[in-house]
């Protein structure tokens, strides 16, 4: 019965068939086993890259629900330009170096693991919606949907303060990496003298 | 109507050995024009101008013992070359090489895949090919790899940005990523070369430092760094990391002959002919380049990415949205 939901979805995307069933499988469990991989390696080099299986595979979900502009952009962004950023300095710190968090549950530890529990508060609301017949409902795909063109005008339409509250914080964020990129050489100067 | 999918395999079978023969005879080629803009000949010894080469540099690499670092993190450094040669022969199945034609009453298009997201795809397999080189170098466990694979990734992220804007005014021109869609546009109004003569000049530069062609091969200044990323490696394990960067380049003029110069159309010789000649000429490009320019330094490089290029393909991609909208 859990398992009805994703199915709805996977004949929503048109092809309900065997393979689609396999892709489907195969790339929810790489989801799954590369998120877990992300936290448990002690090594921070092979969590960043099990993080790239992370976003690709869920690239691959993205695919069979007929997002094809959301999972290429999935894959250029978040697993090309962001962790790229990651493995790129976790290569220039050595990599081999034990985990920041290694050595008793700290804040952070207790933070994830409040996260974790409301994802799985979640999760679980979304099977019993579905064991309750109310996402049984297939969704209408049609040949526009996820077009870069539809997503483009809800962004500026139903999802407008959203869409322009998140440049906004990403204009902060940038500004923020341009202050700490040019304070830190004075303050390692000052440290010298 | 549709193609059945043994079709598809064996198109995408038969583009891919071509695929791999012409990155060995553009070896063959640019040692040749190498050769001659330096007033020598070149290779000669093997076949009829040379032309055995390739085969003899194959065998010759297949054959050579593949040493591997002591302290090297073995799958990742055997998995690196090889996911480096697939993204890169992966990227060329979306580069449409011809229309379509009725081959024994079935429809047979001339493209391995028509995806809408097209370009969206190149890029991906690229951001997905960057990571070969960084862990590459990474688990190698040596320093000129590791400096060289930090230089690849800064170098690759930097001129990614002004690559992926460049594009986007042909995107708005055409109204679509398909690059099938963007060559019928093409053919239907003229070559996106004459109005985004900007665009496409940001493109082939951005396009020569993202396939480590010099004057932009920093990350394997032989003087300062040895070979880069690829160091430690050797044998077919090298060969591989160069084929990426070879088939790299060969989709890279692809894709400029797609989005600027009407990919497969011409008058009078079929499409795929056109295809290769203008893809021939685009490479010869890059050779030329290689034979003239001098390397640039390390802080000229991220001066031209982030202060001339990006700016200049912002600039074009906003332009063209106007005057799209407006005209």
């Amino acid at each position: 019965m859990p398992l009805e939901a994703p199915v709805e979805v996977m004949l929503a995307a048109s092809a309900g068939n065997v393979l689609v069933w396999v892709v489907w499988v195969v790339a929810a469990l790489a989801l799954l086993s590369s998120g877990i991989a992300v936290v448990l390696f002690t090594n921070p080099f092979y969590s960043a890259l099990s993080l790239i299986g992370n976003l690709a595979s869920l690239a691959v979900l993205y695919l069979l629900l007929s997002g094809e502009f959301v999972a290429g952009a999935q894959v250029i962004v978040y697993a090309g330009a962001i962790v790229i950023m990651f493995v790129f300095v976790l290569a220039y710190l050595g990599g081999r170096a034990d985990a920041p968090w290694a050595g008793g549950p700290t804040l952070q530890a207790a933070a994830a693991v409040v996260a974790a529990a409301a994802i799985a508060l979640e999760v679980i609301v979304v099977i019993a919606l579905a064991a309750g017949d109310q996402l049984s409902d297939t969704a209408e795909v049609t040949g526009a949907f996820g077009s870069p063109a539809e997503i483009g005008d809800l962004f500026l339409s139903d999802h407008l303060l959203a869409f322009e509250a998140t440049s906004i914080v990403l204009l902060v964020a940038a500004v923020g990496g341009v202050i700490l990129g040019s304070a830190m050489p004075q303050r390692s100067k000052a440290g010298a003298d | 109507m549709r193609e059945p999918w043994w079709i598809d395999v064996i198109k995408a079978a038969v583009i891919v050995n071509i695929v791999m023969l012409s990155f060995a005879y553009a070896t063959w080629l640019e040692r040749k024009v190498l050769g001659r803009m330096q007033l020598r000949y070149g290779p000669n010894r093997a076949g009829p101008y040379g032309l055995l080469q390739p085969i003899a540099d194959l065998v010759k690499l297949i054959r050579k013992e593949s040493f591997s670092p002591t302290h090297a993190i073995d799958l990742l450094y055997f998995a690196a070359p090889v996911v480096a040669a697939f993204t890169a022969l992966a990227a060329f199945s979306v580069i449409p090489f011809g229309g379509v034609w009725e081959i024994g009453g079935y429809e047979v298009s001339g493209r391995v895949a028509d995806v809408s997201i097209g370009i969206l795809l190149i890029f991906a397999l690229g951001a997905i090919g960057i990571y070969a080189f960084l862990v590459g170098g990474w688990a190698s466990d040596s320093k000129y790899s590791l400096l060289g694979s930090m230089r690849t990734a800064a170098q690759l992220v930097s001129y990614e940005v002004s690559l992926a804007l460049s594009v986007l005014g042909v995107v708005i021109m055409a109204g679509s990523l398909s690059l099938v869609d963007i060559v019928e546009r093409q053919q239907e109004t003229l070559w996106y070369a004459a109005p985004q003569i900007v665009g496409l000049l940001v493109f082939f530069v951005a396009g020569v430092a993202e396939t480590n062609r010099p004057p932009f091969d920093l990350p394997e200044a032989e003087t300062e760094l040895v070979a880069g990323y690829q160091t430690e490696y050797s044998g077919m394990r090298y060969g591989l990391f160069a084929m990426a960067e070879y088939v790299n380049m060969i989709t890279l003029s692809g894709l400029a002959v797609t989005l600027f110069f009407g990919g497969w159309s011409g008058p009078v010789l079929p499409g795929p002919l056109w295809f290769v000649v203008k893809l021939a000429l685009v490479v010869f490009v890059f050779m030329w380049l290689r034979a003239t320019l001098p390397r640039l330094r390390y802080d000229q490089l991220m001066q031209v990415g982030w202060k001339v290029l990006l700016p200049v393909a912002t600039l074009n991609a906003v332009v063209t949205a106007i005057v799209v909208v407006y005209a």
